[in-house]
């Protein structure tokens, strides 16, 4: 286990090296100029010029990706105009647009998305496992074809007009939530939950549909299977059968790919933040491609594949830990 | 030169009847509008408390420094933190496009030709820090308006100052703009390279709010500046929320425009336009007190507010003076020939391009370059008569003559961004118009982040561009010297002469008019030139966008300045 947990964390390393080198590349390639922007209309060649040096664009693009790969371990110095800042490790850099940190951004940001997930994720799981169950106990009956058809039928609708529809029945017809806004988890519990209640849904509402699927299909293909023969000969109930034995099968599963899913909603939830007003990495991230910040781009793509890697290790780990017959080395 | 808009401590009473007398005028200004709108009747002497919502698209992520704003008239939040040394007319309808003194005594006193302003500021100005406000720290915000670590601004006075276009601001080695000088803490003098009448509105730009040099931390001042309007930051999250509450060392005795009602102003950062028209439209809750600085009405609730009189009450509609037109680089083939730029002109489908926007209630066909809302500045002319739809005959006709009797084919950049000005709706309307004329359009979708940057480069600009213009304040002179004169040509990038057009005699004619410290004066001179330069078709004038926007229920006092085309939130109240 430790020799796995060391070679996936080298291997993390090296991934995100990679990605932050390629994120550097593209920004090159691709059109457009931040110092062009930061300078305002009618900005001359000369006063460009200036602009591109107090950004540190007009140094060879190694140079850069060498200082901001060493700010992450060594920190870095930057000058404000009155006079510098340092930027302790690990640094990301200062984003072009707002002169605030990376690192400050991305710790305002990740907790929206941490508490987008939380609920979300528990929502997901109970409705697409629980429904999923519900329909494999009697499989191609009308619950079986209803519930199917239901999670299909929610997991099939963009979630921008999923969030629209909730936003329209519950905050302007029935008027029982208030519009969203994100209220932090240590600033007021109720406020934070009842403020995320309709993104929760939104998102667990989408994502249900397919945990129902794999639930009943796991769940149906254990039924199959000669232990579970075997209980029905000793004598249990078709619900007991199911609940603590045909669902394990389903099971290994549905971790392996929640976990992903997890890593991708913590990585930004791109719409749902913005139907929703929620200032996540999502909104985070196009904000700061729109406007071609560097820094920022650099820092949400860092933080998001190292997202990923974990939910995806994580995802090996409890695989193993639900199917004995797979074992980590 | 606002392109595509989008697209922004307490002074005891001096005297009691100076106070008196501006809630008075405010209340009397606003009231006897035709665009005022309210839930009940409003009275500016008992407006005050409650708190003021405000429902965002914009996410302030490049924060509130005065130096690297880019506002027309100061914008509409920034105002409310900074006192400039001019100021917009806080007055429903055409008034609200005349600069009225701020910080100073009046608009600038003009000395050898209008090359020479002064201004003295009014006794008892205090920042919310409770320090006096001095000549010294408006030439201290000026002054760091040049730095590069601060770039952003308008250029006007990086091109108007002497030594200005040398000047590095004030954290370098040479820290002192001459041309500025401040013989007393409460006069400051401006020594510009030429004579420009219009200097009086662009004090009113945030530029000219002052700074103390004490408090002054580089680019991070745009999270906390100090305050010396009504209100200053309570908190700043920028890309989710901005609280502001009273600035206790202002008073309207030292204020003439501002009446400030409300005790707290809460600005929600980063909302989807979607859900500000729902959250307006509704009213629901703390929504009934909202009120938005930067999200047109959907054409959605636009339309559902013909059957509902009560949405419709609460609709204000205004304009922003700007012109979106189609641009010839005229050192380009085929544009060079005036008989092609003609035919375009007249092959023009401005309906269709009206109906793009989403109607004549949200944009109005324009043949002039200055649009109508510019006030004196415009004088109305058609030269190329295309009527409703276009008059493709007199196209095909004018393309002959130019040599073109089958027709051509060009290409039109524009902005690939669907809710902008020059973007891709208008784009295909204008390219089935030109079609019926033989004339092919091959469109060129240009990134919305990188679109300025290749139009206004000399040296990658199209022959053909859809482009918008918009007045930073609301004279002919900053509506038509970018865009003609040729002095103003910038090689490389930041070029807005796209028709890179130079002529010497037009250009003496906007010295002569810069000269000119009258405004009417002024403004009818700019609309007569605009009128001359309309006959060379260096444009296709197509539309002006007209604002309708929404406010929640009990918002009073509400409506659209004419100098910007938004709510002026500095007037509104939720009393």
């Amino acid at each position: 286990m430790t020799a796995f947990l060391v070679r996936r964390l080298l291997a993390a390393a090296a991934v995100l090296l990679i990605v932050a080198a390629v994120v550097y590349g593209l920004f090159y390639l691709m059109p457009g100029d931040p110092a062009s922007l930061a300078c305002g209309k009618r900005c001359d060649a000369a006063e460009l010029a200036q602009v591109r040096q107090t950004m540190g664009l007009n140094r060879p693009v190694y140079e850069q990706f060498w200082t901001f790969i060493s700010s992450i371990f060594a920190g870095h110095a930057y000058d404000n105009g009155v006079g510098t800042v340092w930027c302790s490790a690990p640094c990301l850099g200062y984003s072009f647009q707002s002169d605030e940190p990376v690192t400050q951004l991305l710790t305002q940001a990740l907790p929206v998305d941490v508490s987008l997930v939380a609920g979300a994720a528990v929502l997901w799981l109970s409705l697409g496992i629980g429904f999923g169950l519900f329909a494999a106990m009697r499989p191609n009956g009308l619950r079986d074809k209803a519930t199917t058809f239901v999670g299909l039928a929610f997991g099939s609708v963009p979630i921008f007009i999923l969030a629209l529809l909730l936003l329209l029945l519950f905050c302007v017809w029935w008027q029982v939530l208030p519009f969203p806004t994100f209220v932090p988890f240590t600033q007021n519990v109720g406020q934070w939950a009842e403020n995320l209640l309709l993104p929760w849904f939104a998102i667990a509402l989408t994502f249900a549909g397919n945990y129902l699927r794999l639930t009943r299909a796991g769940v149906l293909e254990a039924l199959g299977q000669d232990h579970i023969r075997t209980l029905r000969a000793y004598g249990y109930t078709e619900r007991r059968i199911v609940a603590r034995h045909a669902v394990r099968g389903a099971l290994p599963t549905v971790a392996t790919i929640a976990a992903m899913d997890i890593g991708g909603v913590l990585a930004g939830a791109v719409f749902t933040e913005s139907m929703f007003g929620l200032p996540g990495l999502g909104k985070l991230m196009v904000d700061s491609a729109s406007t071609i910040d560097l820094p920022v781009i650099t820092g949400v793509t860092l933080l998001a594949s190292f997202l990923i890697i974990v939910a995806n290790t994580v995802a090996d780990l409890l695989y193993a830990v639900l199917d004995p017959r797979v074992r980590i080395s | 030169m606002f392109n595509n808009p989008l697209p922004a401590r307490r002074i005891k009473l001096a005297s009691l009847s100076a106070a008196a007398l501006l809630v008075g005028g405010l209340a009397a200004a606003c009231g006897g509008s035709s665009t005022t709108t309210g839930a009940t009747s409003f009275n500016a002497a008992s407006c005050t408390g409650g708190t003021l919502n405000v429902l965002d698209q914009s996410t302030e992520d490049t924060g509130l420094d005065p130096a690297v704003l880019y506002t027309s008239g100061g914008g509409a939040i920034p105002r409310l933190l900074f006192r400039t040394l001019t100021t917009r007319d806080t007055t429903a309808g055409a008034k609200g496009r005349t600069v009225v003194p701020d910080l100073a005594t009046d608009t600038g006193e003009a000395s050898e030709n209008a090359t020479v302003w002064t201004y003295h500021l009014k006794s008892g100005l205090k920042y919310a820090n409770g320090e006096a406000i001095t000549s010294a720290d408006i030439k201290y915000g000026i002054e760091r308006s040049f730095s590069s670590v601060l770039a952003g601004g308008p250029p006007y006075l990086r091109d108007w100052l002497v030594g200005g276009s040398t000047y590095q601001g004030p954290y370098g080695s040479d820290p002192d703009l001459a041309s500025i000088t401040t013989p007393n803490p409460t006069t400051i003098v401006f020594h510009l390279r030429k004579p420009e009448g219009d200097f009086p509105y662009l004090a009113a730009e945030t530029q000219f709010a002052p700074v103390p040099k004490a408090d002054d931390t580089g680019k991070n001042y745009n999270a906390d500046p100090v305050s010396s309007g009504p209100y200053t930051i309570q908190s700043f999250t920028k890309g989710k929320e901005l609280v502001l509450v009273r600035n206790t060392y202002w008073s309207r005795g030292t204020d003439s425009q501002r009446l400030a009602c409300p005790d707290k102003i809460d600005i929600s950062l980063g909302l989807s336009s979607t859900v500000i028209d729902q959250r307006l439209a509704s009213s629901i809750g703390q929504d009934a007190d909202a009120i938005t600085t930067d999200t047109d009405v959907d054409t959605a609730t636009l339309a559902k507010s013909a059957s509902q009189p009560s949405l419709k009450a609460r609709l204000t509609s205004g304009n922003f003076p700007d012109t979106t037109y189609l641009a010839f680089n005229t050192k380009a083939a085929p544009f060079d020939n005036q008989l092609v730029r003609e035919a375009f002109s007249y092959a023009v489908d401005r309906t269709s391009l009206v109906n793009a926007q989403g109607g004549s209630q949200l944009a109005t066909a324009l043949t002039t370059y200055d649009p109508p809302s510019i006030g004196g500045a415009y004088h109305p002319y058609d030269y190329f008569p295309a009527g409703a739809s276009g008059n493709a005959a007199k196209a095909k006709q004018l393309l002959a003559q130019a040599g073109y009797p089958d027709g051509l084919t060009v290409t039109l950049a524009y902005d690939s961004n669907g809710s902008s000005y020059d973007g891709p709706a208008n784009a295909a309307a204008l390219q089935q118009a030109l079609a019926k004329a033989g004339i092919t359009l091959k469109l060129d979708a240009i990134d919305d982040s990188n679109f300025d940057a290749v139009v206004t480069n000399t040296k990658t600009e199209p022959a053909l561009s859809l482009f918008s213009w918009g007045a930073d304040w609301p004279s002919g002179a900053p509506f038509l010297t970018p865009i003609f004169d040729g002095r103003d040509i910038v090689q490389g990038g930041g070029n807005f002469n796209l028709a890179q057009y130079s002529d010497p005699s037009v250009e003496a004619e906007i010295d002569k008019i810069n000269q000119i410290t009258d405004n009417s004066k002024a403004q009818a001179a700019w609309g007569d030139l605009d009128a001359q330069l309309g006959k060379l078709a260096l444009t296709v004038p197509l539309y002006t966008v007209n604002d309708v926007v929404l406010h929640g229920s009990n918002v009073k006092n509400t409506y659209v300045d004419q100098w910007r085309g938004w709510y002026d939130i500095s007037s509104v109240s939720v009393k």
